[in-house]
Formats: structure tokens, C-alpha cells, sequence
């Protein structure tokens, strides 16, 4: 042990060197810069396969577990809130209201776009409340976007489907007499 | 279960990019923790490190990487890791590592080089997302606050001036914070709801600085720590809890398991009533939202009440309740983990009564700090109390 | 149903293929920019010495990692850029697994002088040769062409 330093205020300095963009770009310090290259192949897993050429077929599927009471979508094998295997395939409406969204004026690399992008989340009907998926929505411009909204899935045509959350395009709005 | 006391603390400067090491970083908070409690290596028992994604620093097991910079060098060590919780959680695996009886003394170092992922630490956050359900939806990180966001200010009818209140405090109260990225002592509601749109209802100035930074904190057992002061610093509760990752199946406009983790804090401190009780609050404040979310997780008010205690003044650093009294992450700065040094090292401070510009009136016995993680998951809470 | 059901169609689970988009820039730090502009213009290493241990590290660092004490800009030096290999190893298979069409001799080479070793690769052409305790000399980019890193040591050669 050592003489502690009795500073009045803490913290009594900032240790640390400021470098701006410039001194980087200026190489005014020195640096290695890397480039790693790393590819991945995630194993979907039974419930999500089947989701996903769920969504190849136009369908949208949900699982339910029994003990819980509820239809789980996205899919997954076991439950996590009572940890238990789910039970039973469900095929779902496409239709459903928006939980929430944002009207994005940054695009997915973070350039700046003039029109926004709208996306969100849907809870898809058929689900317990505030059950559903990340997606986008289209056919509606910003000042119309709203929470509680009753939208609908509007799908890639058949032959373009991969098997991916994509084949559904958007969700747009649902209009009175549509099913 | 030993009583844990904080008997040091320390942070480096909060910038964009430091020209630092991450090695050279942790060193610096070290020596300044080591400099508050006058210990040297030899007197420390142990080692925790925070550090969140290696994706930042971009050194695959970077806790490893960290250790002579960490004063770890021979000692049991280890590395703690849950996204943005970690500035709270690294502190609270310290406190168990005393508490159990292990160690007498532990040194908790949080260190982040976000600068280090190119161009923009964003490129890292994009592989948060889910790589099935999300990621071929190309989303943005911003995308995710601005829904949370939506969701809480919809449910409640919150306007987004009441929200940049919170922007406003933060960056003026961190003009008295020597390592503060974005203090700004002129800042205004309409410079806050001016500034750029990202993704509505989130602006440019609602938003946290990515930073590189580091900060430490030493704990004792309350055994020893007559050998270091005569007015102890205690940890009186800690508590943490995990949502599921399955954000899309939860309503976003409470966080539940910060609730979770601040019951489980408050019973530990033996508090019944908290916001009579705790006297000033460090909440986790990545988004200016996020401050009013987390008063509400906390407790401290009711749902849907934090902005109007935000409107009536009750949160500034001379109201009823000082909130983010060091600037939190909006003024100060967000290196992730390394924000345990305006959250849990400000408790410290401010209970000592050494923080010079930022002190709040009175005296302050009981603080919380509270951070926040992973997709919306992650919720961890400390209590320290002075006495 | 779900998780208690038979997989029979062994094409199902399917799998989903990415990668990790992200680029890296690692600045040297305060002792090891101190280190690489050193080596931008001259022929030589800088290293420095603890005050409490006397351990010399080469490349240099802001602190003692044993006595966690920092170093002074004082005890810092010059150093001839040799040193003796003290374990080696020959690779012959590039991180992907295939073969490479030269062998590539990688060294662990303690700096003369210092207590500190550096990771090299060696300049040569016989991939059979023993070159523990060989002592080899770096061998630097042209100044003109050097750019900071530890890229300005070209390789290692036996003197």
C-alpha cells in the first residue's frame, strides 16, 4: 500500500489522448487496419425450418404450447417462459395490427434517404397480445402509419419465395371487406 | 454474506477515438482507482473485467487481451459480459466476489474501443439482430430504440418535447465532468427536436455518442475497510434479470426485467418505499427515452409519471430526485461498459461528496445506478449508501 | 409435435449462411506509437525499462504489467534489431486449410538485450534446418516505403 492522493474532486483528471478523424485519416498516428473474413452457417433448427418454408408455401406458422396457454410465433421447439417442449403447428392469419413502429430516415447501411422506410412490428392475429414479428409496411405514407392499425401481409409472388422472413414483402393496411 | 464497501475509484476521458490502447486505457482507470485507495498490484485479491462485444475492440477474447492492463497479471480473473448491462453487472460480480468471502479485495476494470470498428461501431451492432428473423431485413440499430420509443410514448401519450427535456439535463449537467464527450451548457429543447431525424421519433440529439473509455472500482470487505477510511461507501443491494430475446413477443413499453432486478436490489437493501428513500438515481440513458423508461423499471414513479417529474424539475441535480446528476451516457459519453464510471464510480462520488462541479445539495445517503442490455433484455441495479 | 417430433428429411433443418461484415483499425497506442514512428525513420527498435523490476520490454508499453508502475519516457532506449530464435515452427497449410507454395518458417525471436520476445517470419529456403538459438536480424522495408506497422520488418534473416 501506498500514500492515497487526496483530490478535492473526483475524478480529478481525464487521462486519455483525443484523436480526431483527421489525425486518422492524415495518418498522423500509426494503426493496422484489418479486414477480417468470417462466414457463418447457422443451423436453423426443426422449428424455424419449418417457418421458413412455411413462408416459401405463402403460409405463416406458429406453435403452441399447451401449458402456457399461447400460439408462439416466431416458432421455436420449447417455450421459455414454462420450459417446456411446444406442441402442435398452427397455421396463422396473415393479417394482424401494428405493435409498433419507426419511420426510418436511414437506410440499413445509415446513409441518409429522402423516403423514410416504415418498419416495425406486427402482432399477428391469432396470437396473444403483443405476439409477432419485425417487418416491413407499405401502401401507407408516414403521417397515416399508426399503432393499432389492422394490416395485411402482402407476399412476393410464388416463384420468387426463398424460404426467408423477405418473402413477405410488407404488411399493408387492411381495408373493411377484405379478408 | 460479507458487507462490501467501495474503496476506489477512477475513469480516463470519454472521446470518439483515444489514440489508447485498450490495454493502455484499462491502466489509466486503474492507476486512478489504485491512486483514491493508495493500493498497489500486490493488494489486489482479484480481477473482474467488463467489456461487451469483442466486435468492438475487435480482439477475439479480449477479456484475455485486457489483463496486464488490468493489474490481473497471476491473479484470479475473470471477464463478465452482458451487452450494455455490463457497466452495472461488472461492478455487482465485484461486490460477489467480496461478499462471498473469496476475495478481500477486488478490482473491477470496464474498458470499450468502439472507435476501433470501422467506419462505425453500428457495422458491429448490425450482428445483434437475429441472422434468420431479423438480419435479412437489413436493420438498423436505431430501427429498435425508435419502436421502444414509439411503443412507450404511444401507450402513455408522451410528446417528444417532454422526451428532450431529458437531452437537455443530461448535456448540461455534464459540464462538470472532466471526461465528458458532449456537454454543451447551451443546449435547448428546439436544438434537441431540430436536429437530424434517424429514424422517427429518435433525432440526432436523443441519441448517446459511440466512445472509447475506461473506468475501475475497488471493493473491500467491510472487515479492512477501517484501514482506508473512516466514512465507508457501502454496496447496499444488488440486483439483475434477463427478459427473453424474443423482443417481438413482449409489449415494449415497460421494462420488466429492470423491475425484476431493481425488486431484487431493493430487498436486499431492505427498502419498502423507493422513491422516498434513495435520494438520487444513475439510471442507463443510451437514448433520452431510455432515462424515463428506466425511472419508471426503477420504481421510482409510477408508469407513465417520469416525464412529468422530468417537466416539473423534481430530477434536476437541485429537485427532489437528482437524475443523472454526472450527465449519464448523453452528456458523458457510451464506451458500453466502461459506462460504470458516470453510473456506479458517480454513486461513489457524489456519496463522498467529492463531486466538485456535478455534487448534488444535501446529503445524499442512498444512490442507484442502473444499467441495460442485449435486445432489450438485460437489467442490472446497484445500491450504495454512505455509513 | 414440434420438439418431440421425428426429423426424417434429412435436407430439413435447413441452414442459413452469413458473414460478419465489419473492418477493423487497431491504433498503436501511446508506447507503440512511440515504437512504430520510431521505426519509420530509423534502423532500430526502441525499448524500455522498468524502474522497479528492471524488466526491459521490446516492443515498449506505457507500464510494467508485473509492478503495474508506469515507465518513464526516460527510460526508454535504442536497440539493435536482432535476436536470437528461440522456438520455430514450419507451416505448411495457409488458414484455410490448403497447402502453401512455399513452407513459411514462423518464429518466437528474443530481442537481444531485452527480456522480451517478438513473433517473425524467417527468410530462407531450407525448411528442413533446425534454427533454435539462430541469430537473425530484421530486415526493413525501404524508409520511403515504411508505413507504421509491423509490417515495416519484412522478415527475419540469420546473420
Amino acid at each position: 500500500m501506498v500514500k492515497k492522493k487526496e483530490y478535492k474532486e473526483w475524478p480529478p483528471y481525464a487521462p486519455g489522448t483525443h484523436v480526431h478523424e483527421s489525425d486518422i485519416s492524415e495518418k498522423k498516428i500509426t494503426f493496422t487496419w484489418w479486414e477480417p473474413e468470417v462466414q457463418y452457417s447457422w443451423s436453423l433448427g426443426p422449428a424455424m425450418s419449418k417457418f421458413l418454408m412455411g413462408l416459401k408455401e405463402g403460409k405463416i406458422y406458429g406453435i403452441h404450447c399447451k401449458r402456457c396457454k399461447r400460439i408462439i410465433v416466431p416458432p421455436r421447439m420449447f417455450c421459455e417462459y414454462c420450459f417446456g417442449p411446444t406442441e402442435e403447428w398452427v397455421e396463422l392469419p396473415d393479417t394482424g395490427i401494428i405493435e409498433t413502429f419507426s419511420i426510418s430516415y436511414l437506410d440499413p447501411d445509415a446513409r441518409r434517404i429522402e423516403e423514410p422506410i416504415l418498419v416495425g412490428v406486427v402482432d399477428l392475429d391469432g396470437t396473444p397480445p403483443h405476439h409477432g414479428f419485425m417487418t416491413y409496411f407499405g401502401e401507407m405514407t408516414k403521417d397515416e402509419i399508426k399503432i393499432g392499425m389492422r394490416v395485411k401481409a402482402v407476399w412476393k409472388p410464388e416463384n420468387e419465395r426463398e424460404g426467408s422472413i423477405t418473402d413477405i414483402k410488407y404488411f399493408k393496411p387492411l381495408k373493411g371487406g377484405e379478408d | 454474506m460479507k458487507e462490501v464497501a467501495v474503496i476506489g475509484a477512477g475513469m480516463t476521458l470519454f472521446r470518439r477515438h483515444l489514440k489508447e490502447t485498450g490495454k493502455e486505457l484499462s491502466f489509466l482507470a486503474t492507476k486512478m482507482a489504485m491512486e483514491d485507495s493508495g493500493l498497489e498490484k500486490d493488494d489486489i485479491d482479484m480481477v473482474v473485467m467488463g467489456s461487451a462485444p469483442d466486435a468492438f475492440d475487435g480482439i477475439h477474447m479480449k477479456g484475455e487481451n485486457l489483463i496486464d492492463g488490468s493489474a490481473a497479471v497471476g491473479k484470479p480473473y475473470v471477464r463478465v459480459f452482458n451487452g450494455g448491462g455490463t457497466g452495472v453487472f461488472a461492478p455487482i460480480a465485484g461486490w460477489w466476489h467480496v461478499a462471498s468471502g473469496v476475495a478481500d479485495i477486488c478490482l473491477v476494470v470496464c474498458e470499450e474501443k468502439m472507435g476501433n470498428c470501422y467506419p462505425h461501431p453500428q457495422t458491429a451492432f448490425r450482428h445483434i439482430w437475429d441472422p434468420i428473423l431479423d438480419r435479412p431485413l437489413t436493420p438498423n440499430l436505431v430501427w429498435l430504440f425508435a419502436m421502444e420509443m414509439n411503443r412507450y410514448m404511444t401507450v402513455h401519450g408522451i410528446k417528444k418535447e417532454d422526451i428532450a427535456l431529458v437531452s437537455v439535463k443530461n448535456k448540461r449537467n455534464a459540464v462538470g465532468h472532466p471526461c465528458a464527450q458532449l456537454a454543451d451548457p447551451n443546449i435547448t429543447v428546439e436544438d434537441v427536436l431540430n436536429s437530424e431525424i434517424m429514424a422517427w421519433p429518435v433525432n440526432r440529439l436523443d441519441i448517446s455518442p459511440p466512445s472509447d473509455g475506461a473506468a475501475a472500482l475497488i471493493f473491500c470487505n467491510r472487515d479492512i475497510v477501517h484501514k482506508f477510511t473512516d466514512d465507508p461507501i457501502y454496496v447496499a443491494g444488488t440486483g439483475w434479470s434477463i427478459d427473453s430475446t424474443m423482443w417481438t413477443n413482449r409489449d415494449l413499453y415497460f421494462p420488466r426485467y429492470v423491475a425484476q432486478a431493481a425488486k431484487m436490489a431493493y430487498k436486499m437493501a431492505k427498502i419498502e418505499n423507493p422513491r422516498k428513500e434513495i435520494d438520487f438515481a444513475e439510471p442507463y440513458d443510451p437514448f433520452s427515452y431510455k432515462e424515463l423508461h428506466h425511472l419508471e423499471g426503477l420504481l421510482l414513479c409510477k408508469k407513465g409519471e417520469a416525464p412529468i417529474l422530468t417537466r416539473e424539475g423534481v430530477t434536476q441535480r437541485d429537485g427532489d430526485l437528482p437524475v443523472c446528476p454526472s450527465g449519464g451516457l448523453l452528456g458523458v459519453g457510451n464506451p458500453i461498459a466502461a459506462t460504470m464510471g458516470q453510473k456506479v464510480c458517480e454513486l461513489y462520488w457524489q456519496l463522498k461528496g467529492v463531486a466538485g462541479k456535478r455534487q448534488i445539495p444535501g446529503d445524499p445517503r442512498i444512490g442507484v445506478a442502473q444499467a441495460w442490455g442485449d435486445i432489450m433484455q438485460m437489467g442490472t441495479v446497484i445500491l450504495l449508501r454512505r455509513g | 409435435m414440434g420438439f418431440l417430433e421425428k426429423q426424417t428429411d434429412p435436407t430439413s433443418p435447413m441452414h442459413w449462411r452469413g458473414d460478419m461484415q465489419a473492418d477493423y483499425f487497431y491504433p498503436s497506442g501511446i508506447a507503440g506509437d512511440k515504437f512504430f514512428k520510431h521505426l519509420m525513420k530509423n534502423d532500430t527498435f526502441l525499448a524500455c525499462k522498468c524502474s522497479k523490476c528492471s524488466k526491459v520490454y521490446c516492443p515498449p508499453r506505457l507500464y510494467c504489467e508485473d509492478c503495474f508502475e508506469e515507465i518513464p519516457d526516460s527510460n526508454w532506449k535504442e536497440v539493435p534489431p536482432v535476436g536470437t530464435i528461440r522456438l520455430f515452427t514450419v507451416a505448411r497449410l495457409n488458414a484455410h486449410g490448403k497447402n502453401l507454395v512455399t513452407p513459411k518458417v514462423v518464429a518466437f525471436i528474443d530481442i537481444g538485450s531485452t527480456n522480451s520476445a517478438i513473433l517473425g517470419i524467417i527468410n530462407t529456403n531450407d525448411f528442413n534446418k533446425d534454427f533454435t538459438n539462430a541469430k537473425v536480424k530484421a530486415i526493413l522495408r525501404s524508409k520511403d516505403k515504411r508505413e507504421g506497422t509491423l509490417k515495416d520488418i519484412v522478415y527475419w534473416e540469420e546473420v
